[in-house]
């Protein structure tokens, strides 16, 4: 049995919450509106929404300091909407614990991938699975392994953590502040230019085409996002 | 001196002969009352005062003369040069030594007196200068009260001013000034001009604390005027220039204080269009594309009407992000977050962006491997390469290949973007970097060309450069190049070496 996602959407204006709600009742979701963040954070309690969608440009209250509150309680996934270009913005509404994000303007098969990604993330926590593979390559966690067509890849320690960091964090956007955190601890706060050397030493043994990737992505100004 | 000046120098003398004549007539007189001692004394009182009233000459005219007078007529034997008593030869010795020393004394205690009052009366004129000038709140006021002073003295003053570029804009059409100027500036030491038939002038530069701000010419009808009070007029000039660049701070305060009011107000009215356009926007590509998607039943031209008002609204989107991007880059002030990184991430992240803008063009990526870090605004390289690619999508036939190159060249790194299509318009090759240029006048091709004068833009805002060429094989090139900077150090990894070890 698959049980029915509630989406909590808020968004000030109607004219988007319209064209979501019908995307996401496509998708077979039900969804509840709030038009500002006090709104939206009294339908979260009362509504426990399995998906929170949140514009980050509301009118009355900050758009992280919504979802820093409902991390506060609930694990359920964040889907940022974001109109503002300043990329400084999105980061830091996905340290409060956002998993993702859309920048306005965005279409309609864009919102459903995202939401359906969300979705299985969700589902899929529960049956964690110790084999991953994507392209090419099959990861074994509980071995250490990594082939790519068959035959075994080198990674170095650092490569393989960062590898099983992405892979656990699959489809999420990750900061950059967030994955050096995981990968080299917190004192490396400073030293994003490791991060994006390891990126590219990964692309490089792992991706068919490393110039243009389809599982390691850059989201500029963001972080990555590792697409099984 | 202000006193006697009236008093020539042939009049002094006059004086001098007449109050020595004055005394040997008065002495004559009073002959049997007076010893010949006292008469002597009667003698030194006049040159005393001569001294006083007439100066160092007249004085010392008026002691040969009065010694003369004494032995024609009192020392016997009277009416002669020739003298009975020996003695009265020390008399003279003394009445002579006497009257030259107080002469001397006199003159020059009157001359101290006279420069120390002058000294008083400079130091009360700068004084009230500088009072003046302290309360002046513009170039103009502060003209005036430098003439108003100066004229009292007998000088008349102009002002000059170096520009930022260090020249003197008012004196562009006076050569031999300018030249002189240019010269005091320079040295920073005074310079003199002595103009025959005009007025003599002094080029005095004004030195501030910080730097020298221009030039006081002061004329005068004379140059020894000019050079006695030389140094007065260095002092004036360093008050000049203290109050120069007084003002010139005022300035830049008050210059910063509107830039910081208009920036605010700018910057709140980009982002107020940013959202209050883009949010119709959104609702329009959301609910075009709900339409383009459905699942009821339209005809194909209905769901493929919905798709074109989408992709419209998209591109108006796209266009709109352009231009405000331009606005803030136009303001200068955009700030870069700069940051170590590899060109292969904005590369392959502006690829994805653009996938479905760039229908049926492949594209080839020349990233090679070992490209070194390089510091730059990840977001705003971005927009410059999607510009770059955009472009070339738009201005080659379909299906034709895009080129994206990544290389090293010197001390710089760059990225270049070439095409198939037709080129650049021979001889515009500088001129399509321009704001709304467009290779061709007349395109059906659709975007203003704001695309590369935004690429411009934040090329050199990262110190950079960026140009545009024809490749000989046909096709446009356009090749962006970055500082390399000294990126940070990485350290290896401790394993990765210990297993380079057999």
């Amino acid at each position: 049995m698959t049980p029915e996602t509630n989406v909590l959407l808020v968004e000030d204006e109607p004219q988007i919450r319209r064209f979501v709600r019908t995307t996401l009742e496509g998708e077979g979701c039900r969804v509840f509106e709030a038009e500002s963040g006090q709104r939206g954070l009294i339908e979260a309690g009362t509504r426990k929404p399995d998906l929170l969608i949140v514009d980050l440009g509301l009118p009355d209250m900050d758009g992280v300091e919504l979802i820093r509150e409902f991390r506060s309680w609930s694990e359920a996934p964040v889907l940022i909407l974001s109109a503002r270009s300043d990329e400084r913005d999105k980061v830091e509404a996905l340290d409060a614990g956002a998993d993702d994000y859309l920048t306005k303007p965005f279409g309609v098969g864009e919102l459903a991938a995202r939401v359906r990604a969300l979705q299985r993330r969700r589902l899929k926590g529960l049956e964690a699975s110790p084999k991953v593979s994507f392209g090419r390559v099959e990861l074994d966690l509980s071995r250490r392994t990594v082939l790519r067509d068959g035959q075994p890849i080198h990674l170095t320690p650092i490569e393989y953590r960062l590898l099983g960091v992405l892979v656990g964090n699959a489809g999420k956007v990750m900061t950059h502040r967030s994955l050096m955190r995981e990968v080299w601890g917190p004192n490396y706060g400073d030293s994003g230019h490791y991060l994006r050397i390891y990126m590219s030493h990964l692309r490089q043994k792992l991706e068919a085409d490393p110039a243009q990737p389809v599982h390691f992505l850059t989201e500029t100004g963001v972080g990555y996002r590792f697409q099984p | 001196m202000a006193g006697d000046s009236h008093i020539t120098r042939g009049k002094a003398y006059a004086w001098a002969l007449a109050a020595s004549l004055l005394t040997a007539g008065v002495a004559t007189l009073l002959r049997h009352v007076l010893d010949l001692a006292n008469i002597v004394m009667l003698f030194l009182l006049t040159v005393f005062l001569v001294a006083r009233w007439l100066g160092r000459g007249p004085a010392v005219m008026a002691t040969f003369l009065s010694v003369a007078l004494f032995d024609v007529f009192f020392v016997p034997p009277r009416f002669s040069f020739a003298v009975s008593d020996v003695q009265y030869l020390v008399t003279f010795a003394v009445m002579l030594a006497v009257g030259l020393v107080t002469a001397e004394l006199t003159t020059g205690l009157k001359h101290q007196a006279e420069v120390a009052l002058q000294k008083e009366r400079d130091a009360h004129g700068l004084y009230e200068l500088a009072r003046d000038l302290a309360g002046v709140i513009g170039l103009e006021q502060l003209e005036a009260a430098l003439g108003r002073y100066l004229s009292g003295l007998g000088f008349e003053a102009a002002l000059h001013f170096l520009d930022d570029q260090g020249h003197l804009p008012s004196l562009a059409d006076k050569p031999l000034p300018l030249r002189l100027a240019l010269m005091a500036t320079a040295q920073g030491e005074p310079v003199e001009m002595d103009d025959p038939g005009d007025l003599s002038r002094l080029v005095i530069p004004l030195k501030g604390p910080m730097r020298v701000r221009g030039v006081m010419i002061v004329g005068a009808a004379d140059l020894a005027n000019l050079a006695t009070d030389r140094q007065l007029l260095g002092t004036v000039a360093s008050l000049v220039a203290l109050t120069v660049e007084r003002l010139h701070y005022v300035d830049v305060a008050q210059a910063s204080q509107i830039e910081v009011t208009s920036e605010r107000l700018r910057s709140s009215v980009l982002s107020a269009l940013s959202h209050d356009l883009r949010t119709p926007l959104t609702a329009l590509v959301g609910m075009a594309d709900s339409l383009a998607l459905s699942r009821e039943t339209m005809s194909e031209a209905t769901r493929s009407l919905a798709a074109g008002i989408r992709d419209q609204a998209r591109a108006m989107s796209h266009l709109l992000g352009n231009l405000l991007d331009m606005a803030r880059l136009h303001a200068g002030k955009v700030q870069l977050r700069r940051e170590w990184q590899l060109f292969e991430d904005v590369v392959s992240a502006s690829l994805h962006l653009l996938r479905p803008n760039l229908g049926d063009h492949p594209v080839q990526v020349g990233l090679p491997p070992d490209m070194p870090l390089v510091e730059f605004d990840a977001v705003l390289l971005e927009r410059v390469v999607c510009n770059l690619v955009e472009n070339a999508a738009k201005y080659s036939p379909p299906g034709s290949s895009i080129e994206i190159r990544a290389f090293v060249d010197g001390d710089r790194a760059g990225i270049s973007v070439c095409d198939q299509g037709r080129g650049f318009p021979p001889g515009q090759l500088e001129r399509v970097f321009g704001l709304f240029e467009r290779g061709q006048a007349e395109s059906s091709t659709p975007g203003v060309g704001l695309g590369l004068a935004i690429s411009r833009a934040i090329v050199e805002a990262h110190g950079g450069t960026i140009v545009a060429a024809n490749r000989p094989e046909g096709g446009a090139c356009v090749t962006l190049r970055l500082p390399l900077g000294t990126p940070p150090a990485i350290e290896a990894e401790p394993s990765e070496i210990q297993e380079k070890k057999p």
